[in-house]
């Protein structure tokens, strides 16, 4: 439940802030590796080439390709996708540890590829930190000088450093092991001191990489409930990269779906699990499980009597389908979904299975396939059915 | 050696490499089709034709003259190398003097307070017991010569290779031009190093410095270049992703990254410097290698092992000592309080001055007459039981000597003429194909123009004469070490047996090889092989085992749940898998073999390195600068010719 929490705080926040200028702005980037990788973006006749037969024909593998999005103001924006989809060179572009071969990406409207060493240094030390798969700790210190190097880098003092990144150290959940190396460390507990290190230099964006890919499954859940605290407590911007499609569907308010370097599909998890862009993406969310993705603001049609709008449970529109069929069964009837004392729609049973079934049209804010015949339902506890979230 | 690996290599060979070594083979035929009977035509001797050699002996001989006659007045000398001499002297003499003044309880106190400091109570009680036995030998002044001449010289040695290294570590151009220079230096016998420093600098301490110099350096450049170079780029790039600049990123992560390689690499140095500045007698290191020298020089077996001992205990101090410093640096330990440590430094510090000021005082700062032991008397009392006992007639064993004497008539010579019997280009052409064979076409030049190198300069017979040794040698060591290796790697009990001596003897320096085979077969060349071979053992048992071992235990398992028997698995599993550990033990066995034979010829060994010997002792260094290059063309044709694709780290001793 944590993850529909997080959601709608972040889908708040991100709300009010649309107005304002994006964090990251990325656009039309392109990173080409290989010889004179400089050509192939600016040629027509060669971006139009798929991925083996621009090799064969330039040597060049183009791992990002004209991508562009913006990550907004205090929301979870995960890019996600296969292994060589390009995922991790998008996101080394950002701070330019891979250096884009051309592009245009902005941090809060400054112009990054344009930075110099020392701005852009600058950029790394104070504004954007990442979160690296295999931790990238320094074996040769101990727990609280790896949690603290960032701001010795930066040119901290000693004890205003270390008393910092103890703080940082608790707010992970490691205390007591500062004096130990990460050799020491399960790979769970170094991924905390990696996320420690970042957060310690207290920057504006946070950049994973996918952080808990090395981790057991058990380890992972915790530590994407972990991520998932620190944004509800922080409201810090997050760009997350992952290839697993059930974390970024947890942790995402906005997932861009990559495919050999380019971007598929960019959309809120429900959209992207709702009305897949492409054949690929549909397959790619075909296991997912649905009713716990949808909400019911796609499932609902607009009440078909003035009497179905005034009974039965009522419902947050933000609420998933696996709740409103809770809400659904108990009742028996269909459940109405209420925004602000105002009923929107309902949604029925057959509305809920038709979306764990696959079937419903998709993200359509109205019904369209012919209606039902309504069983009038029985006696509506309105009251225990009608918690709204 | 070739019948010994042939099989190995086949077993491991898929269909296709094996095409491919037809395709090499048939290549060189129709090279040796077509060169032959022209060559032949030419020059028809089957012994190094004279039309295709160039004597250097003349101007070699002049430009020595030259130098002798200048290094009072030419101002490369008066203003560079001059300078550089009296420096390398004033530092000796500076560090010696500073010995001497700690007295043998202060150098003793402080060795073992360092010891305890790095390496825990143990290695600091084994360090205080190696030094009084230096002492109760008698050897105190010549052990402080020596640690003085190796404190001078590893300090440079370590300077220059970190600066190389990080040169080499930072630029890939650098690296790329140093690394197969380092490797080469790594595979060529000490004896090598010798001439060139003699002609600049003449016979003295700042020769011997420089050579162990040259010599020690390359492990420490080597290392740290790797160290530098294989830091987990993953770190690197969490480092650079938080803003380090490129200063911050070379101190903080890269430099901590490799300590571990940065710490193998100054005891490679040391011990390596150790091994030169003993050999380095032979051109005026004094000290105990001197002692060594000396004693061999006029058979007396007693007084080498009196001076061989404390280099043997200097060696095994110094490698335990570095080596546990390096674990304790490299491990995962908890974090250790900087200011205890530097308490406890301070603190031993100030100890080891007490101890060495209460002695002066006490008026004893040299070694006590009355305590030393002679050991050479009774030592050559045995020698002499042995030479009448064991030496031969010894009932169907026969007796060292007899087996020294029949391994020469029945093994050397015959190998020797057949070598020298065997035509010139044909030997070429051999060198050609084994080397082509293990390696690429480049290793394969490399082998036959050093080879004909060797020709050019006139010395072809003596190098033939060392390359039958090297290969009587290289075979005995090969069959024994992967006879060893096999079966260390099978049981554990034997490994275990096994280690301690390894550990010991990998720890010596060449020289000390010497003073027992001389007290068990006299001199000549059978000694000398007897030597390289215990030399090279070591190395080969240690990689052939290490191979063995390391070989996939799935692939083994599922051998045997096939119904393997052990000797099936050994010849199907386990040796194919192991080849390329396999032919790094043949490298590294030809490698060691050569650089004791060389020395052999300071025992009787005659050929290439009895030239460099001899022309050192006549001052007759033109010779001794043929022999010296032509032991390098050797090395190399040795190196190249059994050079695995992929090379691995080297021992360093």
């Amino acid at each position: 439940m944590n993850a529909v929490t997080a959601t709608d705080t972040a889908t708040g926040k991100a709300t009010s802030a649309a107005a304002g200028t994006p964090v990251f702005s990325v656009e039309g980037l392109w990173k080409v590796f290989g010889p004179k990788a400089d050509r192939v973006p600016a040629d027509p006749e060669l971006t139009a080439l798929a991925p083996a037969e621009l090799r064969s024909r330039t040597g060049c593998t183009a791992a990002v390709r004209d991508v562009s999005f913006d990550v907004r103001k205090g929301e979870v924006f995960v890019v996600m996708g296969l292994s060589g989809s390009g995922k991790s060179t998008l996101v080394r572009c950002l701070t330019r540890l891979i250096e884009p071969t051309s592009g245009r990406i902005a941090i809060d409207g400054e112009d990054v590829l344009g930075m110099d060493k020392a701005r852009l240094r600058e950029l790394r030390r104070h504004r954007a930190s990442m979160v690296f798969q295999h931790f990238g700790l320094l074996p040769h210190r101990s727990v609280l000088d790896n949690v603290a190097y960032g701001l010795e880098i930066q040119g901290v003092g000693r004890s205003e450093r270390r008393s910092r990144a103890r703080e940082v150290v608790a707010k992970v959940g490691l205390e007591g092991m500062e004096r130990r190396r990460p050799g020491q460390l399960s790979g769970g507990q170094q991924q905390r001191v990696g996320l420690a290190r970042a957060l310690a230099v207290d920057p504006e964006v946070l950049l994973f990489d996918e952080p808990f890919s090395a981790l057991d499954p058990l380890i992972r859940r915790d530590m994407q409930e972990e991520v998932v605290r620190l944004h509800r407590e922080e409201g810090r911007t997050m760009v997350f990269i992952t290839h697993d499609l059930n974390e970024a569907l947890k942790l995402g308010d906005r997932i861009a779906l990559m495919r050999d370097g380019r971007v598929v599909q960019l959309g809120t998890p429900e959209e992207i699990v709702g009305s897949p862009a492409d054949d690929y993406v549909r397959e790619f969310v075909r296991e997912v499980p649905r009713e716990q993705v949808m909400t019911v603001r796609t499932a609902m049609r607009a009440p078909a009597t003035a009497e179905e709008a005034g009974r039965g449970p009522a419902v947050a529109p933000d609420v998933t389908v696996s709740e409103a069929i809770e809400a659904v069964a108990r009742t028996g009837t269909p459940a109405r979904v209420v925004d602000d004392g105002r009923c929107l729609g309902v949604v029925d049973s057959d509305a809920l299975l038709g979306v764990v079934a696959g079937t419903h049209p998709g993200v359509a804010p109205k019904p369209v396939a012919a209606l039902p015949a309504q069983a009038p339902g029985k006696e509506a506890d309105a009251e225990a059915g009608g918690e709204a979230v | 050696m070739a019948a010994v690996t042939a099989p190995t290599v086949r077993a491991g060979l898929p269909g296709l490499l094996r095409r491919r070594a037809l395709a090499k083979l048939a290549l060189l035929a129709l090279a040796a089709a077509v060169i032959v009977p022209v060559v032949t035509a030419r020059w028809a001797s089957g012994s190094w034709p004279d039309a295709l050699t160039v004597d250097l002996s003349e101007p070699l001989g002049r430009a020595s003259d030259w130098i002798i006659d200048n290094r009072d007045s030419h101002p490369l000398f008066l203003y560079f190398l001059g300078h550089v001499s009296n420096a390398v002297v004033l530092c000796v003499r500076a560090v010696y003097l500073v010995l001497l003044a700690a007295g043998w309880a202060g150098v003793t106190a402080a060795a073992a307070l360092v010891a305890w400091r790095v390496a825990g109570v143990r290695l600091a009680l084994g360090t205080a017991l190696a030094f009084l036995a230096c002492g109760l030998l008698g050897m105190w002044v010549p052990t402080m010569q020596t640690l003085a001449l190796m404190a001078v010289a590893v300090l440079a040695s370590v300077v220059l290779g970190a600066l190389l290294g990080l040169a080499a570590g930072l630029s890939d151009r650098t690296y790329r031009a140093l690394r197969p220079v380092l490797d080469t230096m790594q595979v060529l016998p000490a004896f090598a190093y010798l001439l060139p420093v003699v002609l600049v600098f003449g016979i003295g301490v700042p020769a011997a410095v420089l050579a162990t110099v040259v010599y020690a350096a390359p492990p420490m450049a080597r290392l740290t270049a790797l160290g530098l170079r294989g830091a987990d780029p993953g770190v690197l790039e969490a480092v650079a992703s938080l803003g380090a600049t490129a200063r911050q990123r070379l101190v903080t992560a890269r430099l901590p990254l490799a300590r571990k390689e940065l710490l193998l690499g100054l005891n490679q140095t040391i011990m390596m410097a150790l091994s030169m500045a003993v050999i380095a007698s032979v051109i005026g290191a004094g000290g105990l290698g001197d002692r060594v020298y000396q004693a061999l020089a006029s058979v007396d077996v007693g007084a080498a092992l009196a001076a061989g001992i404390p280099i043997v205990l200097l060696a095994v101090v110094l490698d335990r000592v570095t080596g546990a410093a390096g674990r304790r640096l490299g491990g995962d330990g908890p974090e250790i309080s900087g200011r205890r440590s530097a308490l406890l430094w301070g603190g031993s510090a100030v100890l080891a001055v007490a101890v060495a000021v209460a002695v002066r005082l006490a008026g004893r700062p040299e070694w006590p007459e009355a305590w030393t032991v002679n050991i050479a008397e009774p030592v050559n009392r045995a020698v002499d039981w042995m030479t009448a006992h064991l030496y031969s007639g010894v009932p169907y064993l026969g007796g060292t000597a007899d087996w020294a004497g029949h391994f020469t008539t029945w093994v050397l010579d015959p190998l020797r003429s057949g070598l020298q019997g065997l035509p010139w280009w044909s030997v070429l052409f051999i060198v050609a194909t084994l080397a082509w064979l293990i390696g690429t076409w480049r290793t394969a030049l490399t082998a036959v123009l050093a080879m004909a190198a060797t020709g050019v300069l006139g010395v072809w017979e003596p190098s033939l004469d060392t390359l039958s040794q090297v290969l009587a040698a290289v075979a005995v060591t090969l069959v024994l070490g992967f006879a060893t290796g096999i079966a260390a790697a099978r049981s554990d009990r034997v490994e275990r047996l096994l280690r301690p001596v390894l550990d010991v003897f990998q720890t010596m320096p060449q020289f000390v090889y010497l003073i027992p085979v001389v007290a068990l077969f006299g001199v000549g060349r059978a000694p000398a092989v007897a030597a390289a071979l215990v030399y090279a053992l070591p190395a080969v048992v240690r990689i052939t085992a290490q191979g063995l071992r390391q070989v996939d235990p799935a692939a083994l398992e599922a051998a045997r749940s096939l119904g393997a028997t052990g000797a099936q698995q050994l010849r199907q599993v386990q040796l194919p898998l192991a080849r390329p550990a396999l032919l790094l033990a043949v490298n590294q066995g030809v490698v060691l073999v050569l650089a004791v034979v060389i020395i052999g010829g300071l025992v009787g060994g005659g050929a290439l390195g009895y030239d460099v010997v001899f022309g050192l002792a006549q001052g007759d260094l033109a010779t001794g600068l043929v022999a010296g290059v032509a032991i390098v063309c050797l090395g190399l044709v040795l190196d190249r010719v059994t050079q695995p694709t992929e090379r691995r780290a080297k021992k360093g001793a």
